[in-house]
């Protein structure tokens, strides 16, 4: 199987085990079962890690951490979730510890008034926020538009930050990124709100600086 | 800006996300018609929404993922 990935492997030589039928391997003591699993959910834990952390050497920490602290008690996991969502509520608290090591990203809470439509002096704000289907040319390249949102994502306090990258970009619903986080689905709504707010107002203000220098 | 936009802003990502029930999501919609700063609100969310969204497009390093993979499984052979 040399220069061969062993999820490639097992696809062509069997079908493509289901997250259970991983557990179940490696609960009788599959090495392989355990490589399919960082193969399979490695990118998502590391890029999770990277949008937190901001730094790759972070994300392969918290990364590296996720999946040994996994499969060190994976015995113990019922099954009550997915496994993937399991994942990431080890890579959460990873990524929390992280933060609270560095002590360089404090806490804050952002305030809904500050978002609000037509505040005072405000009357008729339009927000620049570019087209996403309008096409790659139209307001900035690929590799630009991921830089500002990278941006913008570092500039959100820590518990914003989390919930915004759990939700939007990797797709988890309400209830699962509550259950993730151990918070209510409330203060998951609240806090993606106001995440989602920040971020059209840090987005925008980038290309209002860039249309009016 | 009327009580009515504010309390519909508060509201406006549950909406965009399908999670508010019917009866709320049809007053949002009725409002919005005759309301083009919660339209422009609504709309300048979305697209935001959107670019977070096609973030999770990112790739990493295939190099990245080969060097975590030996790392954990260094670890745990010792």
């Amino acid at each position: 199987m040399q220069g061969e990935s062993v999820v490639n492997h097992m696809e062509k030589t069997a079908s493509n085990p289901s997250d259970e039928q991983l557990v179940a391997s490696f609960r009788e003591g599959s090495a392989e079962a355990m490589e399919i699993i960082v193969e399979r959910y490695g990118n998502r834990i590391l890029r999770f890690g990277l949008k937190m952390c901001g730094h790759l050497q972070d994300a392969e920490d918290i990364s590296q951490e996720t999946f040994l602290s996994a499969f060190r008690y994976l015995d113990s996991f019922r099954g009550e979730t997915r496994l993937i969502n399991w994942l990431f509520k080890i890579a959460s608290r990873a990524c929390m510890r992280k933060r609270r090591k560095k002590k360089d990203e404090p806490d804050r809470e952002i305030s809904l008034d500050a978002w609000l439509p037509e505040r005072p002096g405000d009357e008729g704000r339009s927000y620049q926020i570019p087209d996403p289907d309008a096409g790659p040319d139209a307001h900035l390249d690929r590799k630009e538009m991921k830089k500002v949102i990278g941006e913008a994502m570092r500039q959100l306090p820590p518990h914003y930050r989390i919930v915004l990258n759990l939700r939007d970009v990797e797709g988890f619903s309400t209830r699962e990124t509550a259950d993730i986080l151990e918070i209510s689905e409330q203060a998951i709504k609240t806090r993606l709100h106001r995440a989602r707010l920040f971020m059209r107002e840090k987005i925008s203000e980038y290309f209002e600086e860039e249309a009016y220098g | 800006m009327n009580s009515e936009c504010r309390t519909y802003f508060e509201r406006i990502s549950e909406f965009l996300d399908g999670e508010l029930d019917r009866d709320l999501c049809a007053k949002i919609e009725s409002h919005l018609q005759d309301c083009p700063e919660c339209r422009e609100c609504l709309e300048s969310l979305r697209r935001t929404i959107e670019l977070c969204r096609r973030m999770a497009e990112e790739e990493i390093d295939p190099g990245v993922l080969a060097r975590l993979k030996r790392a954990v499984l260094e670890a745990l052979n010792h």
